[in-house]
């Protein structure tokens, strides 16, 4: 008896001295944690982070987590000041809320060369005239269609969205299981994409010069009446897709056209997975009353109460570089790629030579619109979200959504 | 002379109750009350300097909020179509089991296996096996002609197979229990009955179901309050959805929650609260009434 407690007492001591002295052992290295989107984009940060932790002596840590979920672990750990993140990918509706937690980069980005990124792309990860992230990947919704089917068929690629719904007519054979145009609808974070591109199409703002919600308008009404009308030329199953379900389609072969993020393009355009590349066409989003596409841009921001804020600054530094850049190009993304913001790149040889959609990046950044700059739009955009699922799937029609739509962003205005 | 010996007593006790007590307050109590606390404030994580005391006001706009009431309704929906049926079933099942049944022992750790597996786990692989176009339920069910239903994609029906997928992963725990409850009862009642002349269904009727009527309804309980609660299974099956056709509070309190409005989210958690433990004290006087 009295044995076995000793041999107890020895194990928990043991035990003790591991726990507390591991830490200090790893004193020398720097290690620095990055609140990082899971599944999309990781599998290429993934890629090349060993060579930037042996280049620098920098331990990165990845904690991820999905879409729907980052900005709730983003807000709720630096909000609630756990210090538990150094840097964060940050998508760039974010920015303005999370701005008052992110160190302003103003003086550093003056070594990173500011001018070379594509202008729009530094505003979004600005806040009221200073820079808050830099930009990484610079997103945007894109026009995907198949281009080997419309030679076919003499057609061009739509430049109005009535244009599109009747070459989705046209191309659409349920028989053949094959779509004529593939998005998502239900309540998929993406639903909100889609509801806000058509919205934004036919001229609504989502908010008024008063910050009062202004989407309950005639306009507003045929926006989303025409969403309800793409879907019945979509694949049955459309109300449970994702983001990765519009590629996976594409990449099957089963849908004549599509709207996705340009960093969805990049796996289509994957021989190994995609049956249809190289097949495909790219063009700027149609338009109806004007032609907007969202931009999205990821951006990578530091925590103001970093520990290691020179580490984190480094890693910020190496993923909005050229050289990351130009090796993402080449990396075979599962789902999602990483392009790169800066006209260098965007411009290289290597970037317009690899991906055939180079141009249509191009384009679209320049036409984008971003969302509103401010702090509550990402409650905004979970309304959108809501409202977009409830009218795709029929739970509400497309006028008494946009009215319980334009109470919820009253509603969040006022707070 | 008694006096002191009860006093003694008390104190004993005492020292025994206190840790346990210390425990519970700190543990249970206390954020218990900081969250009530926090409910009465307008707090938003993205203004951490703008935190203001609203009196009721939160309570007030969940209770004028249509989402909520839709949220409430789901989770009602949802205990009131799972519970029964997992109830029924584990009762059907652990009878079967009851009477002499070849390779009962093998049969039983099958049974058994959708307890082992974690609810994440098991929603996931569930989705993937419901995924309208890449699944293999839909792919069998086309090869016989019967269409591919929109399993999770089907307001309706999206209910539907959520409150199904639970019943498979915790119907093996009402027959656990009421199994072990039959297993556990007297002998006597039977031979007697047998006696009597009672068949097989009077038997069942007027013994085993009186007899086990108290840990049925607290299996029923524990599983009431459960699926008020359930989160994770939905959660990763439809996310609420489609639409808002599955969220249930718990899911709509992660929404707020994520969106950084400690204050509406706290509140929402003291209503959910208040309603789990009205209904677990409706039950629990029902228990009481031993006269059964």
């Amino acid at each position: 008896m009295k044995g076995s407690l000793r041999n107890w007492t020895i194990a928990l001591v043991a035990i003790l001295l591991w726990v507390f002295a591991s830490p200090a052992g790893a004193g020398t290295t720097k290690s620095i944690n990055l609140a990082m989107l899971a599944g999309f984009k990781e599998d290429v940060l993934r890629a090349f982070l060993p060579a930037f932790e042996e280049r620098t002596g920098i331990k990165v840590n990845l904690d991820t987590a999905p879409y729907g979920d980052l900005y709730k672990k983003q807000l709720l750990s630096l909000a609630g000041g756990a210090g538990r993140y150094d840097v964060l990918f940050i998508d760039e509706p974010w920015v303005p809320t999370l701005a008052e937690f992110l160190r302003p980069l103003d003086d550093l980005a003056k070594q990173v060369d500011p001018s070379d990124f594509v202008p729009t792309t530094l505003a979004a990860g600005s806040y009221k005239g200073k820079i808050y992230a830099l930009p990484v990947d610079p997103n945007v919704q894109i026009l995907v269609y198949r281009k080997d089917l419309f030679d076919q068929r003499g057609l061009k690629p739509p430049g109005t969205w009535a244009e599109l719904l009747a070459i989705a007519k046209q191309l659409h054979d349920p028989s053949k299981d094959f779509a004529g145009f593939v998005m998502t609808a239900g309540s998929d974070v993406q639903t909100f994409a889609y509801l806000t591109l058509f919205l934004w199409s036919w001229g609504v703002e989502l908010l008024d010069a008063n910050n009062r919600a202004a989407v309950n308008t005639p306009a507003g009404k045929a926006a989303a009446e025409f969403y309800l009308e793409l879907l019945k030329y979509s694949p049955p199953g459309v109300k449970g897709y994702t983001f990765a379900d519009v590629t996976k389609t594409m990449q099957l072969g089963k849908a004549a056209m599509a709207v996705q993020w340009a960093s969805g393009a990049k796996p289509m355009e994957d021989k190994e997975k995609s049956v249809v590349a190289g097949k495909l066409g790219y063009a700027t989003v149609p338009k109806q009353a004007r032609q907007t596409p969202i931009r999205g841009v990821w951006t990578i921001g530091v925590a103001k109460d970093s520990k290691n804020p020179d580490a984190a600054w480094e890693f910020a530094k190496w993923l909005a570089s050229r050289e990351f850049g130009l090796l993402a190009v080449k990396y075979p993304s599962t789902s999602s790629a990483i392009h790169n913001a800066r006209y260098s790149v965007l411009k290289s040889p290597t970037f317009t030579g690899t991906l055939p959609y180079a141009e249509a990046i191009l384009t679209s950044l320049e036409v984008a619109k971003e969302r509103n700059r401010i702090p509550q739009f990402p409650d905004i955009q979970e309304q959108l979200r809501l409202t977009g699922a409830k009218i795709t799937t029929g739970e509400l029609s497309p006028a008494d959504g946009l009215k319980e739509l334009e109470a919820s962003i009253n509603r969040i205005m006022a707070k | 002379m008694g006096r002191i010996k009860t006093s003694r007593k008390t104190r004993e006790s005492l020292g025994f109750i206190l840790p346990g007590l210390f425990f519970l307050l700190a543990i249970d109590l206390f954020p218990l009350l900081y969250s009530l606390g926090i409910s009465l404030y307008s707090w938003w994580l993205a203004r951490p300097r703008d935190i203001r005391f609203i009196g009721l006001d939160n309570y007030q706009a969940l209770l004028t909020d249509p989402a909520f009431y839709r949220a409430t309704v789901n989770s009602l929906v949802f205990m009131l179509g799972a519970v029964p049926l997992e109830f029924l079933a584990g009762l059907g099942m652990a009878l079967l089991f009851s009477g002499r049944l070849a390779g009962a022992q093998v049969l039983k750790t099958l049974i058994l296996l959708p307890l082992f597996i974690t609810p994440v786990v098991s929603s996931m692989m569930w989705r993937l096996i419901l995924h309208p176009d890449l699944g293999v339920l839909n792919y069998y069910l086309t090869l016989f002609g019967l269409g591919r239903p929109l399993w999770l994609g089907t307001p309706g029906l999206a209910m539907a197979s959520v409150i199904l997928l639970d019943a498979w992963r915790t119907i093996p725990f009402m027959f656990l229990v009421m199994h072990a409850g039959m297993e556990a009862l007297p002998r006597e009642p039977y031979e007697a009955a047998a006696v009597d002349g009672a068949t097989p269904f009077q038997a069942f009727w007027y013994v085993t179901l009186p007899l086990l009527k108290y840990i049925m309804l607290l299996t029923v309980l524990i599983r009431l309050m459960d699926a008020f609660r359930e989160f994770d299974s939905i959660f990763v099956l439809t996310g609420g959805g489609p639409g808002t056709a599955t969220e249930t509070i718990q899911l709509l309190n992660y929404r707020v929650f994520g969106l950084g409005h400690m204050g509406l989210a706290n509140a929402l958690s003291i209503l959910t609260l208040c309603f789990v433990a009205g209904m677990c004290y409706a039950l629990m006087r029902l228990m009481a009434r031993r006269s059964w």
